[in-house]
């Protein structure tokens, strides 16, 4: 009980600064694809500190408090994946903090957050069944849907499920919006719908939406990490490897329609599925 | 004392209806209406202290009740010959014959069977009939006096309303208590009879047609019941709940013989649940006032369907009829909860996510675990609470706008603060942790572990279910900063919203005690073991665990922190939407100072994808597959 | 310690909205230029937004006009403080060749106060990057932070 709350406390705090450094590099490397030099490693503190800095800035008073629950929610989301609790449970909690953001931009009349938040709806349509997919993929390996009995298993489960692991890079290119899936919001220089969901978001609320993504990137890159349980070394390749192929591919896709978004990932994720399932049920 | 509650709960509202008939002084039927709620949900609460228990009235009453079944079946009759409806006159036809032969050739002894019986299951059932029922019929009364006077009628129609919507209350009660399955089916016409009057209560040209339809597939329903207990008597030799399901794990072994009968029950359980391809029944009862709509898919009507399959779940279980049915749930939860994403329409959302809900429900009971049977159970209690909540706000919204579409309640909360804030908290409530709802469906998923075709539809039913609920909830709080105007509503409508929000609420904060009390019992006298251990209230099992007080103590205490730094939020801070620096605000909308300086109102509309969901479109294949499901269930599960 | 370190983050991190307020494109495109490999203003942590509620810089291009100076001036009002604004070449500065026309108002100092103004037809993309680290030594300065 103690550990956990020790753990828990640790995550809590790490994690956020895990997150803004994996953002930096992320920052970093994408600057080297386009041959620019690029932001130091430490800039998504920065942009964070001076955010929290401003000035307030709202169009109605929801819109603070969906911020706040959205960052509430992102937390315990990961600090929940620390404990080893359960992985349908944590998702359901990640969807409190998407929810609350898809609130807030809707509560404002601002027509790009409400495209945004729509978009956002559909984003979130997309990956939530592919990562419910995977989850469940997991409890049929591990018999559990406990994180901690993922750590009980004599080998990785990459063995197992490796479609699956290419379902679980496709959900989580779209919740972290990146390219081809950045559609209700982008954080590239090429914008579209001025920021998307963000947009009427400002200074400390949108510090508060970036801590919540740095959290959300932890959370993400934590479920990549299960996929390799059992070695230390091999989480730390498995999710390098994974998120510098997001990044690559963040970089040289372009921006697909919601359409093509929803028909591909579900259509994507059910086949790949099957074919795994089939697989491991032969096996 | 159980006679005493019994008739509290079953016979009173009877008779109570057939006052309230004749009665047409209003403050008297207030009165009367008001203490008729506390008398039930006083009656249901004791009744549930008191715990389960068999009963047999006296004979007299089972030949009431055989009276009764001939009453209903010739006014049922009447009703088609005087349409000249042949579905329905055929299929009462035939009832009627075969209850001819059912009663006075094939059972004999009446009387020996004992008439009620209760286990929690049926006691939680007359809880949520007996309290949520009751609120709603409480709510009829501010809201039948507003819309009576929206419609100007000269003589008022509600005697005959609360005449019906009271005596739904007592069959449904008589329904799940029914231990006699042939006192059940005559519990099981009264409701279909009393839904086809209420959905025709306002008597306009689309309210008789939808009404009709209701009528004729719960005709439909009731002839396989019928049907069903004919086989049942034949292959089992008796109509006593009780002892049919005792004998269960024998028939389970046996198999064969007994799925025929259980096929056409859940059948029977289908059509009144409205799961596809009847799912048309339930969104054409969207006519009826607002009361009705409430009662049939909270706590009434569409809840007994579930019940008789939740029910008979032991019987089947492990049989490829409950695969199927399994199969066929989970599928109606997805193709219904796409249909509701399509709609703009605030009541036919509501529709259609109840019958996604209870598809669930039904999935679980086909995938027929303790877990996926608590996770039922569960689902039956949060739904009905959450439901019923979010029709009444539905009524009140459209009683103020005079609309019931989604796009119509934009910015919502400036005009009705207290009811879009309840409209919130039930939407909420239906789809975040850590409320029940929620809790039930992490349940159901994860018990359908191992059934993957059941998995990936609901994990596909899960996801757009977040989207329908989602956008409707962002919408209500569209509104620029400032106070709200107060809000005027009578005090039979805002009572219950706010015990039901509250309840809502309250009940999912003690789902450990609810589930420890009630729930975990009854799985253990059926299926011999619980699915959930519950320590410091957490739920676990061998597969997950779902900690039910730290995330509300946590997420409780994140949104106070929201609120309290929301609350410093001040005039001065508050800015226009970004609008390409044109933004301009008239009489306190939005929107862009256009060419010429005229001012354009910003609108927006929800994506409604209607080249995905659209309901024409869907409805049909999604008939033809669940039909289809249906048929093979019968020829390959149950034959 | 807290305020310490929003100031840095203040000084390491603005962020601009460009608005061309009339302008014959010829800035427009030295601005966009920052952001291109060569000039690469990432490297100070400058990101070209595309909303006025994200950004701390208004770089502004090109002349006021009748039309436009309520639109220059909601953008402005829509920007959190503390912030800061720059005008970009000689129109965005005085009116340029323009400043004489009958539709125009002047320079954008007629409309809200400048902190930085960078001259040029068009303005170098170097004299761009270099007014805005004017602009964050003025920052600097009021902030009471050593330079």
């Amino acid at each position: 009980m103690i550990t956990k709350i020790v753990i828990a406390i640790l995550a809590l705090v790490l994690a956020p600064i895990a997150g803004a450094l994996i953002t930096g590099v992320d920052r970093r490397v994408t600057a080297w694809l386009q041959s620019r030099y690029g932001p130091p490693i430490l800039q998504p503190l920065y942009d964070v500190l001076k955010l929290l800095g401003k000035e307030p800035m709202v169009t109605n008073t929801w819109q603070a408090l969906c911020a706040y629950v959205y960052v509430v929610a992102a937390a315990l989301s990961v600090v929940l994946l620390f404990i080893g609790s359960d992985l349908l449970l944590i998702f359901f909690v990640l969807t409190v903090g998407a929810v609350f953001l898809v609130m807030g931009a809707l509560a404002s009349p601002s027509p790009y957050s409400q495209v945004g938040g729509q978009r956002e709806l559909l984003q979130m349509l997309a990956y939530e069944p592919l990562l419910i997919l995977v989850f469940a993929a997991i409890a049929m390996v591990t018999g559990s849907f406990k994180v901690s009995a993922v750590f009980e298993l004599s080998r990785p489960m990459l063995y197992d499920i490796p479609l699956m692991f290419i379902v679980l890079g496709y959900a989580l290119t779209i919740k972290l919006r990146k390219s081809p899936f950045d559609i209700s919001a982008c954080h590239h220089a090429h914008q579209e719908l001025v920021r998307g969901v963000y947009t009427e978001y400002s200074g400390p609320y949108l510090a508060m939406i970036e801590i919540a993504h740095w959290y959300e990137v932890i959370l993400v890159l934590g479920f990549c990490g299960l996929f390799w349980s059992t070695s230390v070394v091999g989480m730390i390749v498995l999710v390098a490897l994974t998120y510098l192929a997001e990044i690559i591919v963040d970089n040289v896709t372009a921006r697909l329609t919601w359409r093509w978004m929803l028909k591909s990932a579900v259509g994507m994720g059910v086949v790949l599925t099957i074919v795994n399932m089939l697989w491991l049920y032969a096996q | 004392m159980l006679d005493t509650l019994v008739f509290a709960t079953v016979l009173l509202p009877f008779l109570v209806a057939a006052v309230l008939l004749v009665l047409r002084e209003q403050n008297v039927r207030k009165v009367i209406l008001v203490a008729t709620a506390g008398v039930l949900v006083l009656a249901s609460l004791a009744m549930l202290r008191g715990g389960a228990f068999i009963l047999s009235p006296a004979p007299l009453y089972d030949s009431l009740v055989t009276l009764g079944d001939f009453v209903i079946l010739l006014v049922v009759l009447f009703v088609g010959i005087k349409r000249r409806n042949q579905i329905i006159i055929w299929l009462t036809a035939a009832q009627i014959l075969g209850l001819v032969w059912l009663d006075f050739f094939m059972v004999e002894g009446h009387g020996t069977t004992p008439a009620f019986f209760a286990d929690d299951l049926s006691l939680i059932m007359v809880c949520i009939i007996s309290i949520v029922g009751s609120l709603i019929a409480v709510y009829g009364i501010g809201y039948m006096k507003e819309h009576e006077e929206h419609l100007h009628l000269a003589k008022s129609k509600q005697p005959r309303f609360f005449f019906f919507i009271v005596l739904f209350l007592g069959a449904m009660n008589g329904l799940v208590l029914a231990n006699n399955l042939l006192w059940m089916y005559f519990f099981w016409e009264c409701t279909t009879l009393c839904s086809f009057m209420l959905i025709g209560h306002d008597d306009t040209e689309i309210a008789r047609k939808n009404a009709e339809r209701a009528l004729w597939m719960n005709v439909l329903g009731g002839t396989a019941f019928l049907f069903g207990l004919i086989i049942l008597q034949k292959v089992a030799g008796t109509l006593s709940l009780a002892d049919i399901l005792a004998r269960g794990p024998e028939f389970a072994v046996a198999g064969g013989a007994i799925l025929i009968p259980m096929f056409l029950l859940v059948f029977a359980g289908m059509t009144k649940a409205a799961q596809a391809p009847f799912q048309s029944w339930l969104t054409g009862a969207m006519v009826a006032p607002t009361p009705v709509s409430a009662l049939l898919h909270s706590s009434t009507m569409v809840k007994a369907g579930v019940y008789i399959i939740v029910r008979l779940a032991p019987i089947y279980a492990g049989t490829y009829l409950s695969n199927f049915i399994a199969l066929f749930g989970a599928f109606v939860f997805l193709a219904t909860a796409a249909l509701a994403a399509g709609q703009s329409n605030g009541k036919k959302v509501l529709a259609y996510s109840t019958i996604s809900n209870l598809a669930l429900i039904i999935a679980c009971a086909g995938i027929n675990t303790p877990a996926a049977i608590t996770a039922a159970i569960l689902l039956i209690i949060f739904h009905a609470i959450s439901k019923a909540l979010l029709f009444l706000c539905v009524g009140a919204i459209e009683q103020k706008i005079g609309s019931r579409d989604i796009e119509d309640m934009r910015g919502l909360y400036a005009r009705m603060p207290r009811t879009a804030i309840i409209t919130i908290i039930g939407v909420i409530t239906m789809m975040l942790p850590p409320f029940g709802m929620l809790m039930a469906k992490w349940m159901a998923i994860e018990s359908a572990q191992g059934q993957f075709l059941v998995m990936i539809m609901l994990a596909l039913g899960s996801g757009l279910t977040v989207l329908f609920w989602c956008r409707w909830a962002g919408i209500l709080l569209a509104t620029p900063f400032g106070k709200p105007q107060p809000e005027a509503q009578a005090c039979s409508v805002r009572l219950p919203l706010v015990i039901l929000a509250a309840m809502a609420v309250l009940v999912s904060l003690a789902s450990p005690f609810v589930y420890n009390g009630l729930v975990a019992p009854v799985v253990a006298m059926y299926y011999k073991a619980a699915a959930y251990t519950t320590s410091y209230g957490n739920f676990d099992s061998g597969s997950g665990v779902f900690i039910v007080y730290p995330l509300f103590v946590l997420l409780g205490l994140g949104l106070y922190f929201a609120v309290k730094q929301s609350r410093k939020v001040t005039a001065a801070q508050i800015s226009a939407p970004y609008m390409c620096g044109e933004q301009q605000t008239v009489d306190g909308k939005a929107g862009f100072l256009g060419p010429l300086g005229q001012h354009v109102a910003a609108a927006s509309g929800n994506y409604y994808l209607e080249q995905f969901f659209g309901e024409a479109m869907l409805s049909k294949w999604i008939n033809v597959v669940a039909l289809a499901v249906l048929v093979i269930m019968l020829f390959g599960g149950a034959l | 310690m807290l305020g310490n370190m929003i100031n840095k983050g203040r000084i390491k991190s603005p962020w601009v909205v460009h608005f061309d307020c009339g302008s014959c494109n010829g800035c427009d495109i030295e601005v966009l230029a920052c952001l291109t490999p060569i000039y690469d203003i990432e490297r100070f942590g400058i990101i070209n937004v595309g909303n006025p509620k994200h950004a701390d810089v208004l770089l502004v291009t090109g002349t006021v006009n009748q039309r436009n100076k309520h639109v220059l001036k909601n953008i402005y009002d829509q920007m959190p403080g503390p912030k800061a604004v720059i005008a970009i070449g000689a129109c965005g500065c005085t009116g340029g060749v323009f400043r004489e026309a009958y539709n125009v108002v002047g320079g954008v100092d007629k409309v809200i106060p400048v902190d930085v103004y960078v001259p040029g037809c068009p303005a170098r993309p170097e004299a761009i990057i270099d007014g805005v680290v004017a602009a964050l030594e003025k920052v600097k300065t009021l902030l009471g932070m050593t330079a």
